[in-house]
This record gives C-alpha cells, structure tokens and sequence, in this order.
C-alpha cells in the first residue's frame, strides 16, 4: 500500500549479506601459473603453484570451481578452536565469543565447494551449525532486557545474527525513543513546581496506599 | 509535513475525541444530537482529532481525553501492562496518545505510554518476536498496529536462514 510505513526497510536478504561476505579475504594455495589480477579493488598475485595467496573470497571460489586451486581453511575454523568456542557460548549467556564478522557465510561457501579441503568437514560442520543456534538463541533472549533505552551495544555479533534482528530491534528502539522523550520533558516541568512528585502509572503493587 | 502521505498517520488522525465548544459554529452538523445545524458553547461533541486540533488552534474548543486514555485504561496498565487488549481500544493507541500530549492539560499522557510501551514490549513484543507461532498468536490480537510493525516476517527469515545451510 503506498505510503503505509514499509515492513522491509533496512532489510536484506541473506542472500545479499552472503553476497557482501564475499569480500572477505581467505588463503588459497594455487595449483597453476598465473600473472597479477588487477581489480578495482585491489592487486592480486602472483599465483605461483604451491605458495599460498590471500584473495577475496569470491575470486577463490571462482577459481576453485575451476580446479585451480584448493583452499586453507581460517584458522578460526579448527575442531579445538570451535569447540572451546561452542563451550564458552554455552557457559555465558549475556556475551557472544568473537567470530569473524562474517563466519556464517564463509563457512557456508566453503561446505559448498571445498568440503574436501577441510579436515573433519562434518564435525566442523555440526560445530558451526551449534554455535549459531547458540547466539541466535542468546541474542533473541537478549531482546527482552533492553531497558527503554534508545542505543544498545552488543559486542561479537556477526552479520547474519544481525540482520535477522535489525528491523525488529530497529523499530523497537525508535518507540523507546519517542516515548521516552515526553516523559524526560514532564520530569523537569513538576520537578520544578511541585515538591513532591507522585510516580502515577508507573507500574506498581494493586494494594499500595497513597 | 513527511507524514501528509503516510496512511498510518491519516487514520490516526481519523480518531474521535471529545472536545467542548467554547465558541458557537453556525450551520454545521457535527453534533448529532443538536436540533439544529449548529453546535452550541458549551456543548461536547465527538469529532475527529484532524478537525479537533484546527479549532484548538483558533481556540474554538478544548480537546478532553477521548476514553481510550481513561483511568480504566490506566489501572489495566498498571496491573498488566502485557495482557491489556489496547487493539479493541484504539489500533494507534501510541501514535494516537503522542498526538494528544501536548494539546491536553493531562500530563501522565506521555509516563502512560512509555510505560506501558516497555512493559509490552518486554513481556508481549519479544515473545511474539522470539516464540513459536502458536504461543506467538494469542499476543498478536492485543498488539496495537505500531507493535505488529516491530515485528515484520520474522518466520520466513529464520526459516529461509536455515534453508541456507
């Protein structure tokens, strides 16, 4: 309906938030000659068989489907590394470990196309699959404890966690904030006139006199 | 003046309240029960908020508080602000009430509404946001149309999210 306040604005697709992962640099260890690419984003190369190179994701992917080349998986991305990592989002439930921004998305692409490249592909399978349902759990339980306040910071939330909550998060801090203003203005209007000021409808106990 | 298209506001504004006439208006039929086309000072008609602000503007009328801001209201709230089916009381019941604060000598109107905004939205909003759709649906029907905008598709994202891996 045109002009009715948009459900999707500031939304994207995981698609799209895939998409923009892809710019993330990972390490590749070429299996071919190749000269210096030169994009507008930068200088890649030389590609010399054997001697790991650090490329956006997407040429990575692009080369891998190609044959010429095999991944390095992220450091992040070991059994040890993920477990201790599963271990320590299950133990606190109010901060989230630190992940690359975008590990959802670079673990996706690289189960898609260089599964044999990493070593106990299923076990790091299920760990990344654990780790999320772990912080997608905590950040939505976390939704509730906003005080009305109109900024809230979270540390170590990767993007797609993000997105999922932005809209939601969005407009619910815009209503704390619009209604949190008026009663800002109404505090230093009584205080000033009035010694004793009577919290009305704040909640409070049903059997309480005043 | 960004909200002259907008069609959450017009229907806010589209609201009743009850205001006092201190200045007769000739050849008008907005009161129903007058006898003739004109709505005499000092009588209380309802009439649609647009219309009510003009004529405060030209101090025309006083606006009262229409009764979805009553102190029935306000004690719901204050038992539990979570379960109050503000919906059947008035669908822009924030909007509505941020309109009305400054044009009313009530000035609890605006402590109503963020307490009873962060009250929902920690009991009701979350759990709509968060639970499954069957525990999601007996909140929905007391969500007034601002709350149900906080929470737009949330089911297809989470599941699309799943299909992707």
């Amino acid at each position: 309906m045109a002009g009715q306040t948009d459900p999707h604005i500031s939304l994207f697709s995981p698609q799209e938030v895939e998409f923009m992962a892809e710019d993330e640099l990972v390490e590749i260890v070429p299996n071919m000659n190749m000269e210096q690419l030169n994009f507008i984003s930068g200088d890649f190369g030389r590609f010399i068989p054997q001697i790991p190179t650090k490329v956006p994701l997407w040429l990575a992917v692009a080369l891998k489907r190609r044959g010429k080349c095999s991944f390095r998986p992220p450091g992040w991305m070991s059994v040890d590394n993920l477990t201790q990592i599963l271990e320590a989002e299950r133990e606190s439930q109010s901060t989230f470990q630190a992940l690359p921004f975008s590990y959802v998305e670079i673990a996706r692409l690289l189960f898609d196309h260089a599964h044999d490249d990493i070593p106990d592909k299923y076990m790091v399978r299920s760990l990344v699959e654990d780790i999320r349902d772990v912080r997608l759990h905590k950040l939505e339980t976390n939704l509730g404890s906003f005080q009305g306040t109109s900024a809230v910071k979270i540390s170590n939330v990767s993007a797609m966690e993000v997105n999922i909550v932005r809209p939601f998060v969005r407009r619910a801090l815009e209503a704390f904030y619009k209604h949190d203003k008026p009663e800002a203005d109404i505090d230093r209007d009584t205080r000033s006139s009035r010694q004793q000021r009577e919290a009305n409808n704040e909640p409070r106990r049903p059997l309480r006199q005043r | 003046m960004s909200k002259y298209y907008d069609i959450d506001d017009i229907l806010v504004k589209e609201e009743y309240v009850p205001v006092l006439f201190h200045k007769t208006a000739n050849g008008v039929t907005i009161d129903p029960s007058a006898e003739t086309n004109c709505a005499e000072q000092g009588s209380k008609v309802d009439i649609p908020f647009w219309l009510a602000h003009e004529l405060q503007l030209r101090q025309a009328v006083s606006i009262n508080l229409p009764a979805c801001f009553d102190q029935k209201t306000r004690l719901e709230v204050q038992a539990d602000a979570a379960y109050v089916d503000l919906r059947s009381r008035c669908p822009y019941f924030y909007e509505f009430g941020c309109k009305l604060e400054p044009l009313v000598t009530d000035r609890t109107l605006g402590i109503l509404l963020s307490t009873a905004f962060k009250i929902r939205y920690k009991e009701a909003l979350t759990k709509v946001y968060t639970a499954a759709h069957i525990t999601a649906s007996k909140y929905l029907s007391f969500l007034t149309k601002e709350e149900t905008n906080c929470k737009p598709y949330r089911f297809c994202h989470g599941a699309e999210l799943c299909l992707t891996i």
